[in-house]
C-alpha cells in the first residue's frame, strides 16, 4: 500500500537512525577521544540534516546497561532556538548524552556482577526497530528508513539470540543495517547485520578521518546506493554462539526441532523441550553451523 | 504534472544563467548555498558532501570510479548541474586529464553550516514586545486566502473582492502570457493561463515569482538580491515574528509585495512592526526539488461522472468549473459533473486530456486517493475518448485544381504528384485533385512544361 504515495516524496528522504556506543570501558582504552568523535559525528548529523529539508536523524545511546533515545530531529527542531546561540542539535543532544551516561553508570554500580565489557547493541537495535515501525505506521508517506551502527567495544555473546532476531526483523521490514566498527577486531554480529540486510560493513582505517568515511560511505541515501559502488564486505565471520554458554563456536550441536545450538551435548533441548538421544562418540554428530 | 517540474527547474536555471560574478556573490550567502545544495539531484548532493574537506582537484576519472556501470547516466547528470551551477570547475591540464575543483566560497560556507549546525537567518523577536501572534493555522486560512485573492484577481475574475495594492503595471507583467487582451473585448484566459490554474500552489508560486525577478531589473532592483532573499526569507521559522528593521531599504518594499502574494504577514506594534512568514514562503526552497506539493486532496470522481469537491474556496470551484458544469454549491462542497459539453469547452481553451486528468488525481480526497486508480478508470478513458473525437481531423495545408485540358494532363500531373508523395486527393471523373502545399510550386513548374 505505501509504495504508490511515497512516490510522492522525493528519492533521497530517509530517515536515520543512529546507534551511538557510549561503552566507557571500550572508550577509555581508545586511540581516538570521545570528544573528538562526537565532534566527528554531530558534523555528520548536520550534514545529513543539511541534504535535505525532510531527512529525519535519531540517535540512541547505547551503553553498558541500557539505551535510551537522546536525539529525534522531527520533535527537537526549534525548542533550544531561543534559548542560546549554541545550535539545537548540539546542545540537545550532549545535554541528553550526559544524562544518559551518568543514568547508566548508576545502573552499572547497582549490579555487583563487575563491569561487563560489552554494550547492550540488542536492546538499541530494537529501539531502533521499534521508532521505525512507528514510523512506517504513521501514514503513507514516510522517509525511507536506514540504521547506522556506530560500534566500539566488543560483541557480547550473550546478547547472541537478541541481535540475531533484530536482525531477521530489520531484513523483513527491509531497513538496511550500516555499520562503522572502530574497535581493534571486526565484529561479526555487525558484519552479519550488514551481510543479512543489505546495509555497508566498514571498519575505517584512519580513524582522524572519520567524517570522510561518513560523508562518503554513510550518507549515501538509499536510492543513490543503486548507481554507487560502495564498500564490499570481504569476509563475513558467520560464527554462532551456542544458546547455553553464549560462547561463539566453530562447531557445535543443533537441535532438529527448533535449531538451537549448543555447545556440548544436552539431553533436552532448553528452547523446545525436546528430547534428544545419545550421541554416537565414533561418528562426530556435530555439524558445522552457517 | 509535467509543468511542475519544468517551472521548478526553469527557476535553478535562471540562477544558474546568472553571470559568474553575481553568482559568486551569491554564494556569500549561506542560505543560498543551503537551498541550492538541496535543489540538486540525490547524487549530486553526495558529491558535494563528499568533496567538502578536500582542497585538491579531484580528477574525473576517480569520480567516474564510484559509480557503478548502471549509474553512468546519472553522474553525468549530476556532475553537468553542478558545473552548470559552477559549484564544481572543470579543468582540463595539459596532460588532457579533467579535474573538478569545488566553489572556494560555497565549501567553506557548506563546512561552517556542517560544523556549527543550522542557523536561523534572523533571531525572532521575544514575545513580550509581540502580544497578538497568529496561531499557524490561522496564519495558514491566512496565507491562501490572499493567495486566492491575487489568483482570483490575475484572472480578472468578479470573485475578487479586496483590491490588493500590487501596482496594475505589476499585474499586467503577471498577466502576460496568461490571459490575452484583445480590443473591445473582455480579455481571456490563455491556453497556459488555464494549466497555470490548474498547477498545484508552489508551482504557481514560482510562475509568479520567476515573471517578478525577470522583471525587476526594469524597477531598479538587482535580479541576484531578489533572489537571495527569497530564498533566505525561506529558512525564516513559519510563525515567528521578525523585526522590519533588520531589512534593507531594497527588501522593505519587497516585502509590501510579498504580503500581497501571502508569503509574509506584516504587524504593527506600538513602537515597531515586524513580518511573520507564512508556510507559502517557508516552502519556497522545498519545492525547488522534484517532489511536489503535499497537500490534502479534495476531489471526489464517482463513476457516474459526478465529482464532489470538499472545498470552500471560490477559487476552487473557478477551476472546476474550467472542466465541468457546476451543478450546485453548498457551503462546504461543490456539486458537479463531467460533461461531454463541459470537456469541450475546456479542450476548445487549449486544456488537454491528461491534465484534467493528473490534477483530479493528484488532488484526489484522502479516502479516495489511497484507491488504486484514485479517478474510476472508465471516467479517465470516456475524457481521453473525448479528446481523441476532436482530434479525428487533421488539417494539412492544400492546393486545389481542375478544369485540366485534356485526361492526358490530368493522369501525367497525378502521376507527378504521387512521385512526390504529395497527392491528397483525386477524382478522375470530373478530373479534379487536391495536392499538399509544399509540392505545390513543381506541380506548377510541371504544367507549365505540358503546355
Amino acid at each position: 500500500m505505501a509504495s504508490a504515495p511515497s512516490k510522492l516524496y522525493a528519492d533521497d528522504v530517509s530517515l536515520l537512525v543512529v546507534l551511538l556506543d557510549t561503552n566507557p570501558f571500550f572508550w577509555s582504552s581508545f586511540s581516538l577521544p570521545f570528544s573528538k568523535f562526537l565532534s566527528h559525528v554531530l558534523s555528520f548529523l548536520n550534514s545529513i540534516l543539511l541534504l535535505n529539508q525532510f531527512n529525519q536523524v535519531v540517535v540512541i545511546a547505547t551503553g553498558c546497561n541500557s539505551c535510551d533515545y537522546i536525539y529525534d530531529s522531527s520533535s527537537a527542531t526549534n525548542t533550544d532556538a531561543e534559548s542560546g546561540r549554541m545550535p539545537a542539535l548540539c546542545s540537545d543532544l550532549l545535554r541528553k548524552l550526559d544524562e544518559f551516561v551518568t543514568r547508566d553508570q548508576h545502573l552499572g554500580e547497582k549490579d555487583s556482577l563487575g563491569p561487563p565489557t560489552s554494550s547492550l547493541l540488542s536492546g538499541s537495535l530494537s529501539m531502533a526497530l521499534c521508532y521505525i515501525q512507528k514510523v512506517f505506521r504513521s501514514g503513507p508517506l514516510h522517509p525511507q528508513p536506514r540504521i547506522l551502527c556506530l560500534q566500539g567495544s566488543t560483541d557480547g555473546p550473550e546478547q547472541y539470540v537478541a541481535i540475531m532476531n533484530a536482525i531477521f526483523s530489520a531484513q523483513r521490514s527491509m531497513v538496511p543495517i550500516d555499520s562503522c566498527f572502530m574497535g581493534s577486531n571486526n565484529s561479526a554480529f555487525l558484519q552479519q547485520a550488514s551481510y543479512i540486510t543489505g546495509g555497508v560493513y566498514q571498519k575505517p582505517q584512519q580513524l582522524d578521518g572519520l567524517f570522510q568515511y561518513l560523508s562518503t560511505v554513510f550518507a549515501t541515501d538509499l536510492h543513490s546506493r543503486t548507481f554507487l559502488r560502495l564498500p564490499k564486505s570481504v569476509g563475513v565471520d558467520f560464527r554462532a554462539s551456542c544458546f547455553c554458554h553464549k560462547r561463539t563456536i566453530d562447531m557445535g550441536y543443533i537441535c532438529s526441532v527448533c535449531l538451537s545450538i549448543f555447545c556440548k551435548h544436552h539431553k533436552k533441548c532448553s528452547t523446545c523441550g525436546s528430547v534428544f538421544g545419545q550421541p554416537q562418540s565414533d561418528v562426530p554428530s556435530a555439524s558445522n553451523v552457517k | 504534472m509535467p509543468q511542475v517540474k519544468i517551472i521548478a527547474k526553469n527557476f535553478m536555471d535562471m540562477v544558474s544563467s546568472l553571470p559568474a560574478m553575481k553568482l559568486d556573490k551569491l554564494y556569500e550567502n549561506a542560505f543560498i548555498c543551503e537551498a541550492i545544495l538541496r535543489s540538486l539531484p540525490p547524487l549530486a548532493k553526495k558529491y558535494v558532501l563528499q568533496t567538502l574537506y578536500i582542497d585538491v582537484p579531484i580528477t574525473a576519472k576517480s569520480m567516474e570510479e564510484w559509480v557503478l556501470p548502471d549509474g553512468s547516466s546519472k553522474h553525468r547528470v549530476a556532475i553537468d548541474r553542478l558545473i552548470q551551477l559552477r559549484i564544481f570547475t572543470e579543468t582540463v591540464d595539459r596532460r588532457r586529464e579533467t579535474t573538478y575543483r569545488i566553489h572556494p566560497t560555497f565549501q567553506t560556507n557548506l563546512q561552517k553550516l556542517v560544523t556549527l549546525g543550522e542557523v536561523l537567518p534572523r533571531e525572532p523577536m521575544s514575545s513580550d514586545i509581540t502580544v497578538r501572534l497568529p496561531s499557524l493555522e490561522d496564519l495558514e486560512v491566512y496565507a491562501l486566502a490572499q493567495w486566492e485573492c491575487f489568483l482570483l484577481q490575475l484572472i480578472n475574475s468578479a470573485q475578487a473582492e479586496r483590491p490588493l495594492n500590487i501596482s496594475p503595471s505589476m499585474m499586467k507583467v503577471f498577466q502576460r502570457g496568461l490571459l490575452s487582451q484583445r480590443e473591445k473585448e473582455a480579455p481571456r484566459l490563455t491556453e497556459s493561463g488555464f494549466q497555470f490554474l490548474l498547477m498545484d500552489t508552489n508551482a504557481q508560486l514560482w510562475y509568479i515569482i520567476r515573471e517578478y525577478i525577470s522583471n525587476s531589473e526594469e524597477r531598479g532592483v538587482d535580479p541576484a538580491d531578489l533572489i537571495s532573499f527569497l530564498l533566505e526569507l525561506s529558512f525564516h521559522v513559519t510563525g515567528k515574528a521578525y523585526n522590519s528593521n533588520t531589512l534593507t531599504e531594497i527588501q522593505r518594499s519587497l516585502i509590501k509585495d510579498l504580503t500581497d502574494l501571502g508569503l509574509v504577514k506584516l504587524q504593527q506594534g506600538r513602537k515597531e512592526s515586524w513580518f511573520i512568514p507564512t508556510k507559502l514562503a517557508t516552502n519556497l526552497s522545498v519545492s525547488l526539488t522534484d517532489s511536489s506539493a503535499r497537500k490534502q486532496g479534495f476531489v471526489v470522481v464517482e463513476t457516474n461522472f459526478r465529482l464532489y469537491a470538499y472545498s470552500s474556496s471560490k477559487l476552487h470551484s473557478e477551476v472546476l468549473r474550467l472542466f465541468s458544469r457546476i451543478e450546485y454549491q453548498l457551503p462546504n462542497l461543490i456539486v458537479g459533473a463531467i460533461t461531454k459539453e463541459s470537456l469541450y469547452n475546456a479542450f476548445e481553451n487549449g486544456i488537454a486530456a491528461e491534465q484534467i486528468i493528473t490534477f483530479l488525481q493528484q488532488n484526489a480526497h484522502p479516502r479516495v486517493a489511497e484507491r488504486i486508480p484514485s479517478v474510476p478508470e472508465n471516467v479517465t478513458d470516456q475524457i481521453r475518448l473525448w479528446e481523441s473525437d476532436l482530434n479525428r481531423v487533421e488539417m494539412s495545408p492544400a492546393h486545389y485544381y481542375d478544369e485540366f485540358p485534356s485526361r492526358d494532363v490530368f493522369e501525367a500531373a497525378c502521376d507527378y504528384a504521387r512521385e512526390w508523395n504529395g497527392l491528397l486527393w483525386e477524382d478522375s471523373k470530373s478530373m479534379r485533385i487536391v495536392v499538399k502545399a509544399e509540392i505545390h510550386s513543381h506541380m506548377r513548374e510541371h504544367l507549365r512544361r505540358q503546355k
